[in-house]
């Protein structure tokens, strides 16, 4: 039997893990009871406002704060001379890359429009504007870095310490690439300027500050990683971490960027030290479309090598990461390039394939990760590169994914990544299915009798997930990785258990009860989850790169088997009975068919805690667990396909119908996976079609508000069709895998392709990334045709 | 992303408002929904100390007809006025507009005259004025003038209104029989500023175009009448040919702005493509406007 | 200034900065955090209430246009015992949320239609909401929630008006 057919057989029978449970977090989200870190309310709160840098790259010859400090309301004005104290953001992770720690204010050098000068700190955010217009500074301007290739090439660097304003550089070479490319029947190669994008999360960024008189700073923070923060803020502020409380309350979105500290969090951290009062900063939309977090640019140069029947021979790939003006964090630049480069190959078999990666910088606003990262760029690359190659030799394009994908099996790819199996085949054949691939032609041919354009596109997908530290390694950026979880039963017979990840809108609350509920034979609402609080909830790394259901839902599982362990030890005492003749159910603990002998869990709980004979049996810990958990990486896969119109006239395109299938192993709530696939799906439409962060040649940012940063709409999309495979991890505990990025890696290239198909009469390619209609006409115009 | 420090003024008399306008000059703005000067605000790039409410000024809430005309005062809200099924009746155009304007929450509040006075030179009010000859009873402390739309959008975001001076009405002509009207925008998204646009309105007597009306936006400072496309259409059928024909040659005229969306030679074809998608559908409700009448 | 607003049937007044957006008013000198800013220009649509009735952005108009007049925000919906309005219990039903920070801004947009009681298909009910981004959800939920509590309210509501009807 094979691996993956074992791990199916070994699935838990159907109960509440994999139910559709409604989540519990919307009580309070539908009535506007939710407290996000914009609602927290505490007495005699000021507010920040900051001053940023109004140039690309300059010289800063004086910053004047005196009109600004006399202002109506303004309590402080601070500038980078007044939190010398405060140690700039470095990197964590032991990556070989040049560290380019990033201050909390600019102290001699501005190096990106909206760099963080100077704070404001006043009674209330209209006060505190108002004094920030008063600040003055002076600026001797530098030219400015916009572009990878003049960065390289001896533009003015950016950091005197990078030579070439290249921080990072690596390269792989799997041998017998040079020989298949010379031996190959086709190469095609395509370029692309990947679009750079903002996250942009409905919420914005925001950190409270509270010192109390204790000592104790508590932060709430808008984020994705509590203890990751708590500790770099303990190591930029001097504090031991003991003295820092990160709570995390709601979180409006997050998508990748809100996974780290910010100079503006450490502004405000110092702030609240050093002022005596609580300070707040919320970002507003400007600041966040212009200096929050970007995401996504690179310049890359992908080239497939074929054989005449349409065999995949060897992949050769360069990826050059747009960082921005600082890489402070290892993952934030280079998630981007690195991603790509690793994951060229996809669900594709790959005999060989050489990489170049460069990380470079720029006179831009920094880049963290987003959602998917440098996946979608491989992706988007490497299928359009597909369906070139079919056209050119003669294959159908969908039969020549077939003759390239791997099978179901556990496989390493050429880059060293250990897939764990899964449903390749199986999901291209579903989705094809689904948006009926066999009737398009007639549909399209009775199109374009009537003059419109219709095309389709489809892109098969393998998505990594759960970075934990065996993935971490394989990825390129090693980073012990791990969680850790708690799970207890109180006097009262409810269960609590408290989870190391820091859902953003992925209703942990809900997903991870049902898996403790499940265990534990108690109803979902019986299951309190603790999450996102440093004081309160086990330590963690978040949720990031979708690895929450593998190391949340992991954790849990394996926390709540080892209390239902000790559960059953009390019963077994109390009962008189083995533990291999009790059940847990309906929240009690009883011996199987005996339906009168049975405990329900408080007064399990009430012998834990009172009764000395079961206290000794149990041991130390008593009837709360903690456990440690680390798993390997799991591979999720599936496949996107998207039928469109074209106007070749205006160059508009518009979904006609979108599939989804999704194979992420076992699934914990299969309503929030089908949200998670729908949303993410939409971001690769913008990513595709609309979303473009835009610098004009002075480095100035030209999309700072949504008029011109254009996130999709609902009349952007079209319904989604959602279906499911199921193929466990024989890998993880449980056999989840993670997902949630998958549908924004797949998304943009099949859209792309579809475009493409509906423009074939005209020789259209795809060159330029958003494909807007000006992109679109522009290319018919290439072609000759428009 | 909050506004500067202002002094909010709701005078109940076109007379107090004007007076009001006159005291502070240039420090002051008129203020109808603001849902064009809100926005400039909370970015600071607009900073009026004093802002002239004309939304609670007596009179001025109603949509009246009079004679061939009807009259929308300045606190009349976009919504409203697409509400009125008599006004929409009588005015083709403006109602093949509204569905374009952003979205239902922003026409809620958002003013009809406001939107004429901001004078974007992408939003749909100010061509439908432009298109329609619509008269602008403007009021000041010089007393009261009526202003044809034509010439009244001077340049980018520029009208005729003095800084003391309100937009207090617009007149838009109610249209003959056998009228038909149709918008066409190329924007990104559903409800955004246009790319480009355009507006034609046809009244067709006897299978012939006896009036054209056409207005671009997007493509100049201000929206543009495309007088080209008007003349080679009015007396002539209103078929494909006569139409593409019109719609080149009113393109041929313009030099439209770039910028990070389209370039000149990309907004002047879409303005091509809108102006004759929009001829043909205002032809074709033309024609059955007028079996109707008939 | 000294304004007056009836907010969610309470008579408040208030005296105010000219300059304050209703936002921030009914979320700060209120406490009202249920309406979100998302973006302060008028686009994202998180910021949605009612004044006299229509939904309007109360990130464009100052707390005191509002003056004399009725605003309405999410925390009006559900009923004084807790019971849920249908189009809060379609949005959770039909997994229309999940960060949940641009849910009460839909909600006031799609509140006028669902309480017209006038049944809403698919398209409209995509056009309806098209004014208000979200980014977690890819929008079908909050479509297909749309739809079901138009349908419920149409079931149990009276005739229809204007509002609702274009």
């Amino acid at each position: 039997m094979s691996a993956v057919e074992e791990a199916r057989e070994e699935q838990a029978a159907p109960g509440l893990i994999g139910a559709r449970v409604r989540r519990r977090e919307d009580g309070r989200m539908v009535t506007g009871a939710a407290r996000y870190v914009a609602d927290v309310e505490l007495p005699r709160c000021c507010e920040a406002a900051f001053v940023r840098s109004a140039v690309a790259h300059a010289r800063i010859a004086a910053v004047d704060v005196e009109a600004a400090r006399a202002a109506p309301g303004v309590l402080a004005v601070l500038t980078a001379a007044d939190l010398a104290a405060v140690r700039p953001l470095a990197d964590m992770l032991e990556v070989e890359s040049i560290k380019t720690p990033r201050p909390p204010l600019a102290a001699d050098r501005v190096r990106y429009v909206g760099e963080p000068v100077a704070v404001v700190i006043a009674e209330d955010r209209y006060a505190a504007e108002d004094a920030a217009e008063l600040v003055a500074v002076d600026y001797d301007e530098l030219e400015p870095v916009l572009d990878v290739e003049a960065a390289i090439a001896g533009a003015p660097l950016l950091h005197d310490h990078v030579p070439d304003n290249v921080y990072f550089r690596t390269q792989f070479r799997s041998g017998g690439t040079d020989e298949a490319f010379a031996a190959a029947d086709l190469v095609v190669s395509r370029a692309l300027h990947v679009n750079r994008q903002l996250a942009s999360s409905m919420e914005t960024r925001g950190v409270v500050a509270q010192a109390d008189p204790d000592g104790l700073l508590t932060v709430w923070l808008s984020s994705q990683a509590p203890f990751q923060q708590r500790y770099l803020l303990a190591l930029a502020l001097g504090l031991p971490e003991s003295r820092i409380r990160v709570v995390v309350p709601d979180v409006g979105g997050a998508f990748g960027p809100k996974d780290f500290v910010f100079p503006e969090d450490l502004c405000v951290a110092h702030a609240a030290l050093t002022l005596g009062r609580p300070v707040r900063w919320i970002e507003d939309r400007q600041e966040n479309l212009m200096a929050g977090s970007h995401a996504k640019e690179q310049k890359l140069h992908v080239e497939l090598a074929f054989a005449a029947d349409g065999r995949l021979l060897a992949m050769r790939g360069r990826f050059v990461g747009d960082t921005g003006a600082f890489a402070y964090s290892g993952p934030a630049g280079l998630v981007d390039v690195m991603f790509s480069a690793q994951s060229l190959p996809g669900p594709y078999v790959v005999p060989a394939y050489d990489y170049d990666v460069l990380g470079v910088l720029t006179s831009k606003t920094p880049v963290a990760p987003y959602r998917g990262v440098g996946i979608t760029a491989a992706q988007t690359a490497r299928e359009l590169l597909l369906d070139e190659a079919a056209e050119r030799l003669g294959i159908d394009r969908v039969e020549l994914r077939r003759r390239n994908l791997l099978g179901d099996e556990p496989a390493t790819s050429i880059t060293g990544q250990e897939y764990d199996g899964g449903s390749y085949a199986t999901s291209l054949e579903r989705a094809l299915e689904r948006i009926d691939w066999a009737g398009f032609p007639a549909r399209q041919a009775a199109a374009r009798a009537e003059g419109r354009h219709l095309g389709i596109g489809v892109s098969p997908f393998v998505e990594g997930t759960s970075l934990g530290t065996l993935a971490q390694l394989q990825s390129g950026f090693p980073m012990p990785s791990h969680d850790h979880a708690w799970a207890t039963v109180d006097l009262t017979g409810t269960v609590a258990v408290g989870v190391p990840t820091c859902s953003h809108g992925q209703g942990h609350a809900t997903a991870f009860a049902q898996v403790a509920a499940e265990v534990l034979g108690v109803g979902v609402d019986d299951v309190r989850v603790v999450e996102r609080d440093t004081e309160a909830s086990p330590w963690g790394m978040g949720t990031y790169a979708s690895r929450s259901a593998v190391f949340g839902g992991g954790a849990v599982l394996k926390a709540a088997r080892l209390l239902r362990e000790r559960i059953l030890a009390v019963a077994s005492l109390l009962l008189e009975a083995p533990p291999e003749a009790l059940v847990l159910e309906g929240g009690f603990a009883g011996i199987a068919g005996v339906p009168e002998a049975r405990i329900p869990l408080a007064g399990i709980a009430g012998a834990a805690h009172f009764d000395p004979g079961v206290r000794a049996a149990l041991g130390e810990s008593g009837l709360r667990v903690s456990v440690f958990h680390d798993s390997p990486p799991a591979y999720s896969n599936g496949c996107i396909a998207v039928e469109v119109e074209v106007d070749a006239e205006l160059g508009t395109v518009r979904l006609l119908r979108t599939v989804a299938v999704e194979d992420c192993g076992t699934m914990l709530n299969p309503t929030i996976v089908e949200g998670q696939v729908r949303g993410g799906l939409v971001q690769g439409i913008g990513a595709a079609l609309l979303e473009h962060a835009v610098y004009d040649d002075a480095g100035q940012p030209l999309t700072t508000t949504y008029m011109d940063y254009l996130v999709p709409r609902s009349t952007d999309v079209s319904a989604i069709e959602v279906d499911h495979l199921v193929s466990p991890s024989p890998r993880t505990l449980g056999g989840m895998k993670g997902m949630a990025e998958g549908s924004s890696i797949a998304a943009p290239a099949a859209v792309l392709n579809a475009v493409a198909d509906a423009l074939s009469p005209y020789g259209f390619r795809v060159e330029r990334l958003p494909l807007g209609p000006h992109a679109v006409w522009e290319g018919l115009r290439a072609a000759g045709t428009a | 992303m909050k506004p500067s420090p202002l002094t909010y003024h709701a005078p109940a008399t076109v007379a107090d408002a004007v007076g009001l306008l006159a005291e502070h000059g240039d420090d002051a703005k008129v203020l109808g929904g603001g849902q064009s000067l809100l926005p400039l605000m909370n970015l600071r790039l607009a900073a009026p100390g004093h802002l002239v409410d004309a939304t609670r000024i007596d009179g001025l809430g109603a949509i009246e007809r009079r004679d061939g005309w009807f009259e929308l005062g300045a606190a009349v809200r976009q919504a409203q006025a697409e509400d009125d099924a008599a006004l929409a009746a009588a005015c083709p155009l403006l109602a093949a507009a509204f569905p374009h304007i952003a979205h239902r929450e922003i026409r809620n509040a958002g003013t009809v005259c406001g939107s004429i006075a901001h004078g974007d030179a992408a939003a749909e009010l100010p061509a439908v004025a432009l298109a329609l000859d619509a008269e602008l009873v403007v009021h000041g402390p010089r007393g009261v003038r009526t202003v044809g739309a034509d010439g009244f959008f001077r340049s980018f975001l520029e009208t005729d209104l003095e800084p003391d001076e309100l937009l207090a009405a617009v007149r838009l002509p109610v249209a003959p029989p056998g009228t038909g009207a149709a918008f066409h925008e190329l924007a990104r998204r559903h409800g955004d500023f246009a790319l480009a646009g355009a507006g034609a309105q046809l009244t067709v007597r006897d299978g012939v175009v006896a009036e054209a009306r056409v207005a671009c936006i997007g493509v100049a400072a201000t929206a543009v009448r495309a007088r080209a496309a008007e003349r080679s259409l009015t007396g002539a059928r209103a078929d494909a040919a006569t139409i593409a024909e019109a719609a080149r040659a009113a393109a041929a005229e313009l030099e439209p702005p770039e910028d990070l969306h389209a370039s000149a030679a990309f907004r002047r074809h879409a303005a091509e493509t809108l102006m004759r998608r929009a001829l043909h559908d205002a032809a074709a409700r033309a024609e059955s406007n007028g079996e109707e009448a008939s | 200034m000294k304004i007056t607003l009836t907010v969610n049937g309470s008579r408040r007044e208030l005296e105010v900065d000219d300059r304050r957006l209703l936002a921030d008013v009914l979320r700060e000198e209120l406490g009202l955090t249920g309406t979100k800013v998302g973006c302060a220009h008028g686009v994202c649509g998180s910021c949605t209430v009612h004044v006299d009735g229509r939904a309007v952005r109360s990130c464009l108009t100052l707390a005191v246009q509002a003056d004399g007049r009725a605003v309405r925000t999410v925390e009006d919906l559900a009923a004084p015992d807790g019971t849920l309005h249908p189009l809060q219990q379609a949005f959770s039903e039909e997994h229309a949320l999940q960060c949940g920070f641009c849910t009460p801004g839909f909600l006031m947009t799609a509140l006028p239609a669902a309480d017209a009681g006038v049944p809403l298909d698919e398209e409209r009910a995509r056009e309806l909401v098209s004014g208000n981004l979200c980014r977690c959800t890819g929008y079908d939920g909050i479509v297909g929630a749309v739809v079901r509590a138009s349908a419920i309210c149409a079931g149990a509501a009276p005739a229809a008006d204007a509002e609702a009807q274009r």
